[in-house]
């Protein structure tokens, strides 16, 4: 896709310039102090020691909660990216047909992601209250129920609720990267292949699916790492609890770092992800681009 | 192609089904859908054990009331149940409970012409579906032409009518069901607590009126107290019957009932998806405008505020909430046009040049993306207080539109590869420069592209919470999201404020967006893309 | 393009431009918890709080030459901003936190003659001041304290026809009787043991069986058997339901919330809890008793004490007039006509002598309250592994409520904290 109109080897470097640099003060100075700490002592006050090798790493991996925790949060990205990002893709679809009222449901499909994530929690926390939340009053009101459900009976259905707000959250997201991927769309595509006899499944699969697929790849990595890092809606809604149960890597370590007071394994713990990710997204961005050269 | 005579076949068909439909709706009204279960009276009697002296007084209490009832020709019952247990002493407690019920049961039409909310919406539900037969008889006349989908405008309007009607009555029946549960469940056991006494005697005689046909009089209170209403689940089949109906209609003004259907379920698609996405808002506006006492009416035995508390939005105007808004306009507005001025040339090159390392700078981007500013935290800290930037509304925008620059870049860069370069080469043999035909062609068609990572970056910006906590010290620089967190303290949390508060901050970014919207639909106009 | 370039050079330049040097005037960064609703406005420049004033405009004007940077920070944030600060050597020169022994082993705290006067000193409660006294030197001084109590609700124990239990065995009775009554409408009994006050939660219960945290000697004593008696006697009354539903999740607001509505009979709760009902608009017949304990045991009362510390900050030249800056702030909190005030509006005890007389004058109720809190055990914060024991605690409660063993897991923090 790419042309040649660069007039001079340096031009192209010239315009990355002002990126890279905003990146990488504000960015990479961060990344390699987390980094240098990862190495050291750190006292559970925060006074950072001497260096100390591989102690943090090897105490991180060897917490007790580790397993449990690293299988929460591939639950985490897995549900919620993947759920989302089917979701998104289709009210995109839907979104993207001319309808009556279009404009007004575009813009209510943009309050979950212009709204806070802690104040996003906080009102789902509120809603599916047990004893006075408004969804068991909704349901009970409609005659759908007859009486309340307790809603967070066990600490496996209150990860259902947090990955449910998380999907909640970020559904909004994919559904305008489709749209505007979608809007670049050439609607003579459409008619030609209408022309030919094209059904509904083909058009999707040949037309709308290739030219949507780079703004889909974008906001399934960008996805991967955000809800990876995702903190509020855990925090908000159990803190971990019970006992690291409803946990991701990333509340965990906070958790670690400012509860339990063991900050030295929680830096640990936080480039071991970093290092997770880097991996999970360089795979997928290898095969995604490698894919996009050979067309 | 269809002739006439199949056609008004087609329609003659259409027309009994709708008629079916409603029939099938009015059959199950007829149903004794509603069960009433009114426990008249209910006494219950701790520590008492059979035979003895406090039991003997309850159930005597218990057959008198029963009697009272029986003398007004109620068909009612006493029943008595124990609970014995053995304490930790050893003692035996036990709990005696007399109830004296009455049950009965009521199909849709015991609900007309009574003085219940409910019976005005099943007068206008019936209306309704009277209006939509007649209107359908009227527009039968006209027929359609399948070919340009053309339709004489007189028939055409009744038609649209009978739609009308229809949806219309698919929308009340729900409101049916859920002013009976509100009426019967909810505001009752409201006014039996006394906690509104507003219309209370109007009420209660209404109550009277339907349940007892006028009889109970000075009783009724307590012959409420344990009223207990429940409707079969075959209420809900009188909406699949309306949508038979529904569907009728619709192939009537359009002619196919494929198509039909699809508009339905995509109008139905698009409803369901609104309704959910706010729903979690309904919960924060209605509480956000309750007082801090009716808070705690935490049955929301009201669908809305009794009493709208406007104050508490003055309240947190003046707990500065306008001036953490402004500061995190001032954030976000700045962090996304830095963004956008880094980000676009870089995605520029990145689209449209040849260069080694440009993979490298893609992962490079996107590798800044991988720890959460949670983990950052320390080393964002000393770097603001190495530039001075501590406590400065300048070092949260830097720091946001930094941290936005990979999505901004990968979105861009995926619009811009998109696109074909023709229109600027072409500009760019005109005598544009590089500048020029970024500004003046790609700029404008990427437009979608460029729209949505500006929200995205806005919005990021907007609601970013941790950073800011580090940083800023001081009241007066807070940006929204820290600010709210004033409301939620040691000893209390005041929800009302917080949701004013959260919903004061949603605002400006759905607005920005309802600006930008129509860039996000403009779409390309043809020839501007050569897939 | 090289627009841009230099407009980004020129926007960075201009940022690092902006240098705050004020040098004469002392600083004090101070870093105050958010207690109520109105703590911001009662501290903060621009509010209003203090009968009309804030508390840092009011020192200012009273202390010239000194400048305050004074923050309220939730309680949600505090330790994240706090410990963020250390790690970059900038740590606040007063703090006001709950606990003060993890800044110790770091040596990072100023010892409190440093800035205290004798007056001053004298003045706080000696009880009080004794748990901060660790090799010798006072390392903070009490900002306020709590008292928690039982709060019952009269009439849904009359009507269920149950007394007031004072031991274990007689709160099952009551609690099965009131589930009888209302047919489990209304719950006997609320637990708490979310991630913030799981430790209060194994304090109610510890110290009601003659067990707790630490043994004769002060040294952790977590796995003893009283402590693991107690433990799962809560974690008993949550499987028979004689409890609220999801005790892990459900957080002293959440029960503060039910038991205003009737929903719950009984809680234990802090000294504020009438005037949270009572703002909340509760309409409730409500009274105190003492912890109920277990059979032939003290019932003990639980106390909560809040601190002030102050930080050392070896980059100071003058360190004497640093502490006299420090000092200054203290005597200005700590003064009657200032901390009255503050402590009756955060509906707080007080920590000082001096501010009984005006207090009890303004609230009867507060002589109860003090009474009560003269025999309160408080939590062992002086012991430098207090941060993880609170956290460990509350771990072994949310373990056992998913089904541990709660000997296995107390063993296991036992050994983890005493590093056996």
């Amino acid at each position: 896709m790419t042309t040649g109109i660069n007039r001079h080897k340096w031009e192209p470097y010239l315009w990355l310039l002002p990126s890279t640099l905003l990146v990488s003060v504000f960015v990479l100075f961060p990344i390699l102090i987390v980094f240098k700490l990862s190495f050291s002592e750190i006292s559970p006050a925060g006074v950072v020691g001497g260096f100390i090798g591989f102690d943090n790493y090897v105490e991180a991996i060897n917490l007790p909660a580790f397993k449990a925790v690293m299988l929460n949060t591939l639950w985490w990205v897995l549900s919620v990216v993947i759920i989302s990002t089917i979701l998104g893709f289709i009210i995109a679809l839907v979104l993207n047909q001319k309808f009556h009222g279009r404009k007004i449901a575009r813009s209510i499909l943009v309050f979950p992601w212009a709204t806070s994530l802690v104040i996003q929690a906080s009102v789902w926390n509120y809603i599916i209250k047990y004893e006075y939340g408004s969804l068991n009053n909704v349901l009970l009101n409609l005659g759908i129920i007859k009486q309340a459900i307790n809603f967070r009976s066990s600490y496996q259905i209150e990860f259902i609720w947090e990955c449910w707000v998380g999907i909640f959250v970020t559904v909004p997201f994919v559904t305008f990267c489709v749209l505007s991927g979608l809007q670049s769309i050439d609607v003579s595509l459409y008619e030609a292949a209408t022309m030919d006899g094209a059904g509904f499944w083909h058009k999707l699969r040949h037309i709308t699916l290739p030219l949507v697929k780079p703004s889909l790849t974008v906001s399934t990595v960008l996805n991967i790492i955000y809800v990876f890092n995702s903190f509020p809606i855990v925090y908000t809604m159990t803190k971990g609890a019970p006992a690291h149960k409803t946990d991701t890597m990333i509340t965990y370590l906070y958790m670690l770092s400012f509860y339990e007071r063991k900050k030295g394994p929680a830096t640990a713990l936080s480039v071991i992800g970093f290092l997770i990710l880097c991996l999970c997204a360089g795979i997928y961005m290898m095969t995604v681009m490698r894919k996009e050269e050979q067309q | 192609m269809k002739r006439y005579p199949e056609i008004k076949k087609q329609n003659l068909r259409m027309a009994v089904l709708l008629i079916l439909g409603l029939v099938l709706a009015l059959i199950l009204m007829s149903l004794p859908l509603y069960t009433f279960e009114i426990g008249v009276y209910t006494k219950k009697s701790p520590n008492t054990f059979a035979g003895d002296e406090k039991y003997i007084a309850a159930r005597a209490e218990a057959e008198a009331a029963a009697d009272e009832y029986r003398a007004q020709g109620f068909d009612v019952e006493v029943s008595e149940s124990v609970v014995e247990r053995t304490n930790s002493k050893g003692k035996t407690t036990s709990l005696f409970t007399f109830t004296v019920n009455e049950r009965n049961s009521k199909n849709f039409w015991s609900f007309l012409g009574k003085d219940l909310p409910s019976s005005k919406v099943l007068i206008c539900i019936l209306g309704l579906m009277a209006f939509s037969v007649i209107f359908m008889f009227l527009g039968l006349s006209g027929s359609l032409d399948l070919l340009h989908r053309y339709l004489e405008p007189r028939s055409r309007i009744f038609r649209n009518l009978v739609i009308a009607c229809l949806m219309a009555a698919i929308i009340l029946i729900p409101v049916f069901i859920l002013l009976n549960n509100v009426t019967f469940s909810r505001k009752l056991s409201l006014y039996n607590a006394e906690l509104i006494t507003e219309g209370k005697e109007a009420f209660y005689s209404s109550m009277d009126a339907f349940l007892f046909n006028g009889t109970m009089g000075e009783n009724i209170r307590d012959a409420l107290s344990g009223l207990k209403i429940e409707h079969s689940a075959l209420v809900w089949l009188i909406l699949p019957a309306f949508f038979i109906s529904l569907l009728a209609a619709f192939s009537l003004r359009r002619g196919e009932i494929q198509s039909s259907l699809l508009k339905t379920c995509l109008y139905f698609f698009v409803i369901v998806v609104c309704v959910i996405t706010l729903y979690p808002y309904y919960v924060m506006l209605i509480t956000a405008f309750r007082s801090n006492a009716e808070s705690l009416d935490m049955y929301f035995l009201h669908m809305f505020p009794t009493k709208w508390i406007w104050s508490n939005l003055t309240d947190i105007i003046h707990r500065g909430v306008p001036r953490f808004l402004l500061n995190s306009l001032f954030i976000a507005g700045g962090a996304t046009g830095l963004a956008m001025l880094c980000g676009i040339p870089a995605a520029y090159a990145l689209a449209r040049m040849n260069f080694r390392g440009k993979k490298i700078f893609l992962g490079y981007v996107i590798m800044s993306q991988m720890f959460s500013p949670v983990v950052l935290l320390i080393g964002i800290s000393q770097l603001m207080t190495t530039l001075h930037l501590n406590n400065t509304l300048w070092g949260l925008m830097l720091i946001n539109a930094a941290f936005n620059q990979a999505f901004a870049i990968w979105l861009l860069r995926g619009t811009f590869v998109s696109i074909s370069p023709e229109m600027e080469q072409a500009a760019l043999i005109d005598g544009c420069g590089t500048i020029g035909a970024l500004t003046k062609v790609l700029i404008p068609m990427a437009a979608p592209g460029i729209v949505t990572a500006l929200i995205f970056v806005f919005i990021n910006a907007w609601n970013e919470y941790t950073v800011a906590t580090i940083l800023i010290s001081t009241a007066q620089y807070r940006p929204i999201t820290v600010g709210i967190t004033q409301f939620s303290s040691f000893n209390m949390i005041e929800w009302q404020y917080m949701f004013a508060a959260s919903l004061l901050a949603t605002l400006p970014v759905v607005i920005l967006f309802m600006f930008i919207e129509k860039h996000l639909t403009a779409g390309l106009t043809s020839g501007g893309v050569k897939g | 393009m090289k627009k841009l370039f230099s407009l980004f050079l020129v926007l960075v330049l201009a940022f690092c431009a902006v240098t705050a040097a004020f040098a004469d005037d002392i600083t004090l960064d101070v870093i105050i918890c958010q207690y109520g609703p109105n703590t911001n406005n009662w501290f903060e420049r621009g509010g209003t709080g203090m009968d009309g004033s804030n508390f840092v405009e009011e020192f200012e004007a009273a202390n010239p030459g000194i400048k305050l940077n004074l923050e309220v920070v939730s309680w949600n944030d505090v330790h994240q901003v706090v410990d963020t600060r250390i790690a970059n050597g900038n740590a606040p020169d007063i703090l006001n936190l709950d606990t003060f022994s993890e800044f110790l082993p770091d040596d990072l705290l100023l010892p409190v003659e440093e800035y205290t006067t004798e007056e001053l000193f004298a003045d706080f409660f000696p009880a009080f001041m004794q748990d901060f006294l660790v090799d010798g030197e006072y390392w903070a001084v009490p900002d306020l304290a709590s008292a928690r109590a039982l709060y019952y609700n009269v009439d849904i124990l009359e009507e269920a026809g149950v007394e007031v239990p004072t031991t274990w065995a007689e709160l099952e009775d009551a609690a099965q009787a009131i589930i009888d009554f209302y047919d489990g409408e209304v719950y006997p009994w609320g637990i708490d043991m979310t991630t913030d006050e799981g430790q209060a939660a194994f304090a109610y219960y510890t110290w009601g069986n003659g067990g707790g945290f630490t043994d004769e000697d002060g040294e952790w004593a977590l796995n003893s058997d009283e402590n693991v008696e107690a433990i799962e006697y809560a974690i008993g009354l949550v499987n028979a339901g004689y409890t609220n539903p999801n005790p892990a999740t459900q957080t002293r607001y959440d029960l503060q919330d039910m038991f205003a509505t009737g929903k719950l009979a009984m809680m234990i709760g802090p000294n504020q809890i009438p005037t949270y009902v009572k703002d909340k608009g509760g309409d409730i017949n409500m009274a105190t008793a003492s912890l109920p304990a277990n059979e032939g045991k003290v019932s003990a009362s639980v106390g909560v004490k809040d601190v002030m510390m102050a930080f050392r900050d070896d980059s100071v030249e003058d360190q004497d007039a640093r502490n006299e800056a420090i000092s200054a702030f203290m005597t200005f909190f700590y003064d009657p006509d200032n901390y009255v005030g503050w402590v009756s509006m955060e509906d707080f005890l007080p920590a000082v002598n001096s501010a009984v007389e005006a207090l009890v004058e303004e609230n009867p109720s507060f002589e109860a309250w003090l009474n009560v809190l003269a025999t309160c055990k408080f939590y062992p914060t002086s012991k430098a592994e207090w941060a993880q024991v609170r956290q460990g605690v509350t771990t072994v409660e949310q373990n056992a409520l998913t089904g541990a063993d709660v000997r296995a897991e107390l063993d296991a923090l036992q050994a983890e904290i005493t590093g056996e």
